[in-house]
């Protein structure tokens, strides 16, 4: 096979009586000329990477915080929880700072969504209270939903399992 | 030439692998950016997605509830959808998880309005979206 492509693949030989110096040049001028056309590839490139400036948009990632919902599905087998540890939100002006943070039958008042997450860990050093201990958190109607998942994400840092939401009228 | 076409295939390369798409269900909005957030990127089955948009009226300003990439609906079309979906997950003998996507600014009320609708459903899994933290 091998042996009758090489036989194919040479040049047929000239008639013996055909000038030599004749037939070169009209083989040469029948060549097509061998050429990349780059111009459509280039558009086709260019559309591509216009396409992309545009529809790119640099945005910081979106994650989720758990959050199950209780379920009277059975009862704790220890009663001992006194009471869900209430935590009070409400927003007091326009600003994002603007809010106020108060924890139901606790002394210390937390003034800052870093110092609830610490509250709530320590409030496990009473007795009673623990992971699994409900924290509701309770926003007024008007309160911004940040400030709801500022606490609830207050909460999730302190490892609380069972938080769940509460409210004061509707 | 070459070079241009070296950088010009690079840019394209470039855009391609730090694009994401960003999903129709993912309705743009200002999100919770909560101080250090404990939000993960997690990917979940069986999830429906409550968005709850501030839009801007002429009369006002407006909640708008959309199941997913669905036009905006009342709380009453929602409820019907996450019956169906709760329906579907539960015959396959899966859970359904409710994500609730909810623009930050929107008062509280609004929201709960959601959640309520979620918790007539009999739902348990819910999650609620904010922006991952730096650095995280």
């Amino acid at each position: 096979m091998g042996q009758a492509d090489s036989g194919n693949s040479k040049p047929a030989p000239a008639p013996v009586n055909a000038p030599r110096r004749a037939l070169r040049p009209s083989r040469r001028a029948s060549e097509p000329r061998m050429s990349l056309n780059l111009a459509p590839m280039i558009d086709v490139t260019f559309l591509l990477l216009i396409f992309f400036l545009l529809t790119t948009t640099f945005q910081r990632a979106e994650g989720v915080l758990g959050a199950n919902l209780p379920h009277d599905r059975g009862r704790p087998a220890v009663s001992l929880p006194i009471s869900p540890i209430v935590v009070r939100v409400a927003s007091t002006g326009p600003a994002a700072s603007d809010f106020a943070l108060r924890i139901d039958d606790f002394a210390a008042q937390p003034v800052s969504f870093s110092e609830l997450s610490g509250f709530l860990v320590d409030i496990r050093q009473n007795e009673g209270f623990d992971v699994d201990t409900p924290v509701v958190i309770v926003a007024g109607a008007d309160t911004p939903w940040e400030l709801v998942v500022e606490c609830w994400n207050a909460a999730v840092r302190a490892r609380c399992r069972n938080i769940a939401f509460g409210g004061e009228g509707r | 030439m070459t070079p241009m076409i070296d950088v010009v295939f690079l840019l394209i390369i470039f855009f391609m692998v730090v694009s994401k798409f960003a999903s129709a269900e993912h309705v743009p909005m200002e999100l919770p950016q909560p101080e250090r957030s404990q939000a993960r990127q997690v990917k979940l089955r069986d999830r429906v997605i409550i968005n709850c948009q501030a839009a801007e009226t002429p009369a006002g300003p407006q909640v708008l509830y959309r199941v997913g990439p669905n036009p905006p609906e009342v709380l009453e079309q929602i409820s019907s959808r996450l019956a169906r979906a709760q329906a579907a997950a539960r015959a396959e003998g899966r859970e359904l998880i409710v994500v609730l996507r909810a623009d930050r600014r929107l008062p509280f009320a609004e929201v709960r309005a959601a959640l309520e609708v979620v918790r007539e459903n009999e739902i348990e899994q819910l999650r609620l979206v904010a922006l991952v933290g730096e650095g995280e």
